[in-house]
């Protein structure tokens, strides 16, 4: 008569399984640093390379840096130094 | 050795280049090379043994865009201070 194991509730909807990515434009740029990355500028001139780190005015330093100019490469770069003013958007090009 | 050791932001690639030959990608289809003397957090900066490349695209009336003739026109200049709201992209020697 005393059946102390009811069934689990239907599943409520609330315990959200912590989708894969949300969080602060802040946490998204920290979760790239030393990923690949495709830097677009205002221009349309993109960037494809490491990001090795940035700072708060996207100042952006890049490692393995290809320039991409209407999708040919017009330049190699070991390394890159972007002034921020310049940045249209940084794109992750590998799973954070 | 990881060439990335020591960065902890942007600015320290350029101060890294200090005194060091670094190409430098400015707005209006310029580029400089010359040595790296000083910079500032505008990326001002003070270059000697400069050499200018400046990219003239001479599109005949109604060409479509992309189809001009590119003509670049070279210059030297010994020292010269850059304003730094006209750079684009710095990228010193690279030391692979």
């Amino acid at each position: 008569m005393d059946d102390t194991t009811p069934p689990p509730p239907a599943a409520p909807a609330s315990p959200p399984p912590a989708p894969p990515h949300t969080g602060s434009p802040t946490d998204f740029l920290k979760g790239v640093v030393g990923k690949r990355v495709v830097v677009r500028l205002t221009s349309g001139v993109d960037y494809r390379g490491v990001l090795s780190c940035l700072d708060g005015y996207m100042n952006i330093a890049l490692e393995q840096t290809e320039e991409h100019v209407n999708g040919a490469v017009t330049n190699r770069y070991g390394d890159a130094f972007i002034r921020g003013n310049n940045v249209l958007y940084i794109s992750a090009a590998e799973p954070i | 050795m990881d060439p990335s050791a020591g960065i902890q932001e942007p600015f320290d690639l350029i101060r890294l280049s200090l005194s060091e030959r670094v190409f430098v990608k400015l707005r209006g289809d310029r580029e400089l090379t010359g040595i790296l003397h000083a910079y500032d957090g505008h990326m001002n900066l003070i270059l000697s043994d400069v050499e200018e490349k400046i990219m003239i695209v001479d599109a005949p009336e109604g060409a479509p865009p992309g189809h001009g003739a590119v003509s670049i026109v070279k210059r030297k200049m010994e020292m010269l201070f850059v304003r730094g709201d006209g750079v684009i992209l710095v990228s010193p020697p690279s030391r692979t």
